[in-house]
């Protein structure tokens, strides 16, 4: 009797003794139909077919054609031969083999006339046409998310556009099949809340993470990314809410480092804040699609930004540590080199540095030190840090002089001490400024760790970048670096 | 229906007339367009009225269609 | 065939297509009567344009070019712009 089709997320049990997994329309299976008929008669045997219930002759068959045995089994090749003692599967023969069957089984002479081994055919529950239909009937359950029907005359990009649930660009359509596929991205169980998400402060489970991450292009493989990003903004340190209600113009900057960044396909080279990588390009909208859709933050309500930056879709980008004179930026946050690490940093959009006639260290540092000096107000200091992007072409020459990463900072700091006369209300003709105070004082323009460097870029031209910051502070936001985990 | 569902996503009420024979198609139509009929229905048919008793059924349909957009 | 996707929300609101709000009076209000014309729908708009005026409404004209097709965005637009809300009459 056929068993009704079984949507159940749960492992259907096995019966004592050997199973086997067999389908008709497999050459190999066909050759170990009289092996199993003669195997009866001496064991506990049951046969679960995966495509003709009246295969094979001779033996104890169950209907296996909806595959819920065989897909809970993790069976991927018939014939597979199992061992079931007290419930629980202690051995497994793929395909036939008469050394394993012998063992599994605890006969002798079998298959006399067979070859001593035939591997066999794939499974039909790992079948590339029929994974999805299977991820979904068997796992699918494990998804909590609300369902949202989309009509036949509705578009699902306009659905999800006048639902709000974008940032403006198409995203792809979060299906359950598509969901389910980031979800083996992690081992982290769907429904296990990665944060709180302000300004609504809603809990997110992996599984919203992973909804979000399919709508923003992501693979698979970047959801571990993702999963890091959302833990880090999330953090108080971080203060995701403030900088989503600001009126300024940053939002949260990503930088990766590790090994994942080359496991995933990530650009650390040419335009490497620009188009054309996926990976950069979608991890940092992920990130911004969970604070958008589960965190409720969106430009005109919460956000407040005046002006914003391009970034705000996403900003997400690795740095070059293979070419990088010094240690990666993640060893600045306690992590060993070669860690899987994502740091969110208030950041704005990136603004060149443009030097093409230094060759030594010490002139190089002046020409960053006065676009660091003028970022954002030259007449403020200690509020805001930045990142600082080395390029290659000036990396070489820090390399070459000998210089660390500690001289080159050391550097830096010295050479963006501010005169206070120089800071004060209209001064240099700006009616901005600090009060009188300050005059006659030296101040530092950024705190003592207010600068991050970090290598990236391409190899042809003389340039680097300077990411501004946000508020720093009490009330502002300090970068956060997370581990990623899989 | 096409009409007012669109000029509702552009924040304008709406509301469409038909005849109580249409009342099967509006409502697959809403329901395909992701939407709840916002319909008022008038008696059938229409075709071969005259003037006055076309007038006598837009008497009887005002406070319908007044109470689809104002509320 | 519908299709069925997740909602990426927090899912504190309903998941449906969101109205447009009512208005909260009919006085003042400009209402625009959009005619599909078929037949003897004028001789209806006519008379509902004569009501709306005696509660105090304003009302615009339009009249779509087939009542086969949905209304041109044109069109749409210049209802949406001159309008407070809309009538769309008369299907049979």
């Amino acid at each position: 009797m056929p068993p009704t089709p079984s949507d159940s997320t749960a492992k259907p049990p096995l019966p004592a003794g050997v199973v086997a997994f067999v389908k008709r329309d497999c050459p190999t299976c066909e050759l170990v139909a009289p092996v199993l008929a003669a195997l009866s008669k001496d064991v506990p045997l049951t046969v679960y077919t995966q495509d003709d219930p009246s295969f094979p002759d001779g033996v104890e068959r169950v209907d296996d054609t909806d595959l819920a045995v065989s897909w809970h089994h993790e069976i991927e090749a018939v014939p597979t031969l199992l061992r079931v003692e007290d419930g629980r599967e202690v051995e497994r023969a793929i395909g036939w083999h008469r050394g394993e069957w012998e063992a599994l089984t605890r006969a002798t002479g079998l298959g006399p006339g067979l070859p001593e081994l035939r591997p066999g055919c794939g499974s039909l529950s790992v079948d590339p046409s029929r994974a999805p239909e299977l991820a979904i009937r068997f796992s699918g359950s494990k998804l909590q998310a609300r369902r949202v029907e989309i009509a036949a005359l509705e578009d699902e990009q306009e659905a999800f556009l006048d639902r709000g649930w974008t940032d403006g660009l198409p995203i792809v359509p979060p299906t359950e099949a598509r969901v389910l596929r980031m979800l083996e991205g992690t081992s982290r169980a769907p429904d296990e809340v990665v944060a709180i998400v302000p300004p609504d402060l809603a809990p997110c489970t992996v599984e919203k993470v992973a909804i979000n991450a399919v709508m923003a292009g992501c693979k698979p493989e970047y959801l571990p990314v993702v999963l890091a990003a959302v833990e880090a903004a999330c953090t108080e340190q971080f203060n995701i809410h403030g900088l989503l209600a600001t009126t300024m113009s940053a939002g949260p900057v990503l930088v990766v480092n590790g090994p994942i960044r080359n496991r995933i396909g990530m650009n650390a080279g040419k335009n490497v804040f620009g188009q054309g990588n996926r990976a950069n390009s979608t991890i940092g909208r992920a990130l911004q699609l969970v604070i958008r859709n589960v965190g409720g933050g969106r430009p005109g309500e919460v956000d407040r930004a005046t002006l914003g930056n391009p970034g705000k879709v996403g900003f997400c980008f690795p740095e070059d540590e293979e070419g990088s004179p010094w240690t990666p930026l993640n060893v600045e946050f306690g992590f060993e080199a070669g860690t899987d690490t994502v740091m969110l940093f208030p950041g704005e959009g990136p603004r060149t540095i443009v030097d093409q006639i230094a060759r030594d260290p010490d002139s190089l540092c002046h020409m960053f030190a006065d676009a660091l000096k003028h970022m954002l107000t030259p007449k403020m200091v200690l509020a805001f840090d930045a990142i600082v992007v080395v390029g290659p072409e000036h990396s070489r020459i820090f390399r070459e002089a000998g210089w660390s990463r500690e001289d080159f900072l050391a550097k830096l700091h010295a050479l963006t001490l501010m005169n206070g006369d120089d800071l004060v209300r209209g001064a240099g003709g700006i009616a901005d400024g600090l009060p009188d105070g300050v005059r006659g004082k030296q101040i530092p323009k950024f705190k003592p760790d207010g600068l991050r460097v970090v290598h990236a870029g391409g190899g042809a031209g003389l340039f680097s970048a300077i990411i501004p910051g946000w508020a720093n502070g009490e009330m502002g936001s300090a970068p956060v670096c997370k581990e990623i985990t899989s | 229906m096409h009409d007012t569902v669109d000029l509702e996503d552009r924040g304008i009420p709406s509301v469409f007339v038909s005849t109580i024979e249409f009342v099967d198609g509006a409502d697959a139509q809403a329901k395909a367009l992701g939407t709840v009929p916002s319909a008022v229905y008038v008696e059938h048919p229409i075709q071969d009225r005259t003037d006055d008793e076309m007038r006598v059924i837009a008497d009887k349909a005002v406070d319908e269609v007044v109470a689809r957009i104002v509320g | 065939m519908t299709t069925v996707l997740l909602d990426p929300s927090s899912e504190a609101v309903p998941a449906e297509r969101i109205r447009a709000a009512r208005l909260a009076e009919l006085d003042g209000k400009t209402i625009g009567l959009l005619d599909i014309v078929k037949a003897r729908g004028d001789v209806f708009l006519d008379q509902l344009e004569e009501r709306l005026v005696e509660r105090g409404a304003k009302v615009k004209r339009y009249a779509k070019p087939t009542f086969t097709k949905p209304a041109p965005i044109d069109l749409r637009h210049e209802i949406a712009t001159e309008c407070d809300a809309v009538v769309e009459a008369l299907a049979d």
